[in-house]
């Protein structure tokens, strides 16, 4: 059985970095690993140290565009998913599979019905899959992904950001994907910080699964735009997001 | 399975993915080359269950290296004809990924293959066994195939010389599809995707006509149906003809009836104006009727101004969509506009009177070359009277029904009837809103809002009701 973990939260709270942070952790074990950017910023490949040149959405515009220039009797979901495969992106420890752009003006009804069954093989072939997604949980909605074992909000640790973390849990229970848990990782946390958020958290009835704290290496590596899948066993944001790991049964 | 290979065969192993570090070669696929063919050929010409070997084998290949690849499958039989050989090459797809540690992707010159290094460990070490593997399937699941035969290739100078020959078997292939009409058929596939937010539109799809949003194909239709008849695409039997024309068939009345929820019970494939085909939301051309020139424009979705009527997509789309019928309005897909049967009902192409320009360019092949000017575009015309010049100046088919229905106009004054001679305009008129959703009835009061909407009356009364 796959297990699959989405990480999300609002623009700037650092879950691509805690993604990022969770794959490295999981590479040192021998499961097969599918990370999916499933963010339309992008940023999960950079973090991680890999570049990706296109994306699903890419190849969505290509069937779109090309569909009247393929052979009328082609088998269009073959062409398609071997279209995703192509922008698999193959790493030693993990597989890297990028969501990209937002859809076009057309009807995508059909593309996304399609990939839905590719998504659906392919994610089976895989022991976990973690996925960096926007707080507006598109691709759950489209039920690109249709299960979540665990979806974890990271939040900076302020009221908001905390409100932010309810506001999700409300929205998971008017989708029709199936969640099993609902974490909460604060990020970036300071000791001055530190109680209120638990209290906070306490208090909107959230479960917090780790409070990881400010890391001067992850701020540097974020200035120069270096990966932070390679940062050092050292690093304080590592060792929380290992025992975090823990928590979670990785 | 009968006989013994040293892999396991089962449909289970369909959707196995062999990853980039469990790959012991990799053959054909993006960065390579390679086809697959099957060909109907004569009993005689077949020697069955052979296997030939043009190359290296894989015992003579490199651990993690890349190879093209081709195969190569002559059929034959009583029942064998060339028209199978796309059914028959398309179930190598199949057969292959039930071979534990094989991996096939896509069709013909894309295919993709890559042998897990498993698979090559548990004794996989020779092209023969699969070749075999496969035929036996052939065998097997098609049983009108008595004889077969397999020819690999990995060498790339042997593929690249087969490879042209192999394009022109697709291309002719190709053509032959494209030759399918209605009437070859007895089957015809529907399609609800769009009921989410149209549930009572119904989306016929026939070979003469793609889905309104213009991603399914009778092809596709036919394909997902088989895979999951239950699924959103699905078989619509086509029952009698009632009318070739128009497209009336009795077993497309029926679903339309069942799908609509009784809504409608009538639907013409290829009539603009009577029973047409309901428009769901996602269409990605909406034809409008200009009562002023009985003629047809049409607008897409991508033309970001106002057709001559005065209205850009966005108001005629929202008037049209929602799985209804609207007289005087109709949504298409573009490929439509490509089908021999388009609009031929109401007069084919002899009624369009306007395009937008990209559009017009984007189907201009496929425009009859006797109308192709006539047809005009926003860099023509502006409204509806430079419409009316410039089609009259073309002398655009159009223009005779003018003159008749003029001489029309004035038999029936002369008759003093009161029949009135186009009936359909009165239903066509852009403010004739399907729903009134802006109405209220809260309150005793009432609102009406018309948009984008030239009313002109000689008198209104309006009565206090006691």
């Amino acid at each position: 059985m796959t297990r699959t973990i989405a990480i999300t939260g609002k623009g700037g709270t650092g879950k691509t970095a805690i993604t990022a942070l969770l794959i490295r952790h999981l590479a040192s074990s021998n499961q097969e690993i599918l990370a999916i950017d499933a963010d339309p910023d992008t940023n999960l490949p950079e973090t991680l140290g890999c570049e990706v040149e296109r994306t699903i959405g890419d190849m969505k515009e290509f069937m779109m565009t090309e569909r009247d220039n393929l052979p009328p009797d082609v088998n269009k979901e073959s062409i398609f998913e071997s279209k995703i495969y192509e922008i698999l992106n193959e790493m030693p420890k993990y597989d890297l599979i990028v969501m990209g752009r937002p859809e076009g003006s057309g009807c995508y009804c059909y593309i996304n019905n399609l990939l839905r069954g590719i998504m659906d093989k392919m994610v089976e072939n895989y022991d976990m899959v973690i996925m960096d997604t926007e707080a507006g949980l598109e691709h759950f909605s489209r039920k690109i992904i249709r299960n979540v074992d665990d979806l974890i909000v990271v939040t900076d640790g302020s009221r908001r950001g905390l409100r932010t973390a309810e506001r999700i849990r409300e929205l998971v229970k008017e989708l029709e994907t199936n969640v099993g848990n609902i974490y909460v990782i604060a990020n970036k946390v300071t000791d001055e910080t530190r109680e209120t958020i638990k209290q906070t958290a306490e208090d909107l009835g959230l479960t917090l699964i780790g409070l990881v704290p400010a890391d001067e290496m992850i701020v540097d590596r974020d200035l120069k735009g270096m990966p932070l899948f390679d940062l050092p066993d050292e690093s304080i944001a590592v060792t929380e997001v290992n025992k975090i790991a823990e928590r979670l049964g990785l | 399975m009968a006989e013994d290979f040293p892999f396991e065969i089962s449909p289970m192993f369909e959707g196995e993915r062999i990853r980039k570090n469990d790959m012991y070669v990799e053959l054909a696929g993006p960065k390579s080359v390679g086809f697959e063919l099957v060909r109907a050929s004569e009993m005689d010409n077949v020697e069955d269950g052979k296997f030939t070997l043009i190359g290296p084998d894989i015992s003579e290949m490199e651990e993690g290296g890349r190879y093209p690849f081709a195969m190569i499958y002559k059929i034959a039989g009583e029942l064998v004809e060339e028209d199978l050989e796309s059914i028959v090459e398309r179930r190598n797809h199949d057969f292959q990924n039930y071979v534990q540690g094989l991996m096939h992707l896509n069709q013909r010159y894309d295919v993709w293959v890559r042998i897990s290094k498993e698979a090559v460990g548990k004794g996989m070490t020779s092209f023969e066994s699969i070749a075999k593997a496969i035929m036996m399937l052939f065998k097997n699941e098609l049983p009108f195939i008595e004889k077969v035969e397999a020819i690999y290739i990995t060498d790339k100078d042997e593929i690249e010389k087969r490879l042209d020959e192999a394009k022109e078997i697709y291309k002719s292939r190709d053509d032959r599809t494209r030759n399918l009409h209605d009437e070859d058929v007895d089957t015809f596939y529907g399609c609800t995707l769009c009921q989410s937010f149209a549930p009572s539109n119904v989306c016929v799809i026939t070979p003469d006509r793609v889905s309104l949003c213009g991603a399914i194909n009778w092809f596709d239709g036919r394909a997902a149906a088989k895979v999951d008849p239950e699924g959103p695409q699905f078989a619509i039997p086509k029952g009698d003809v009632i009318d070739d024309m128009s497209g009336e068939y009795t077993g497309v009345n029926e679903i339309a009836k069942t799908l609509s929820s009784g809504e409608y019970d009538r639907i013409k494939l290829h009539s603009f104006f009577e029973y047409p085909h309901t428009s769901c939301g996602c269409f990605e051309v909406v034809g409008f009727y200009i009562p002023e020139v009985d003629g047809i424009g049409w607008v897409d979705r991508d033309f970001p101004g106002t057709a001559p009527n005065g209205l850009p997509f966005s108001t005629m789309a929202g008037q049209t969509g929602g799985g209804k019928q609207v007289v005087g309005f109709l949504g298409i897909g573009i490929n439509y506009f490509r089908s021999p049967k388009f609009i031929q009902a109401d007069g084919g192409w002899n009624r369009v009177v306007w395009m937008p320009k990209n559009l017009k360019d984007r189907v201009i092949s496929d425009i009859p070359a006797d109308i192709v000017d006539k047809i005009a575009t926003e860099e023509d015309v502006s409204d509806l009277e430079s419409l009316k010049t410039f089609l009259n100046e073309k002398n655009h088919p159009v223009v005779d029904r003018w003159e008749s229905e003029e001489e029309e106009i004035i038999e029936e004054v002369a008759e003093k009837t009161t029949a009135t001679t186009m009936p359909q305009m009165q239903s066509t008129m852009p403010m004739n809103f399907p729903t009134m959703p802006q109405m209220t009835g809260e309150g005793g009061g009432v609102k009406i809002i018309l948009k984008n909407a030239k009313v002109s009356v000689d008198k209104i009364i309006i009565k206090k009701n006691d």
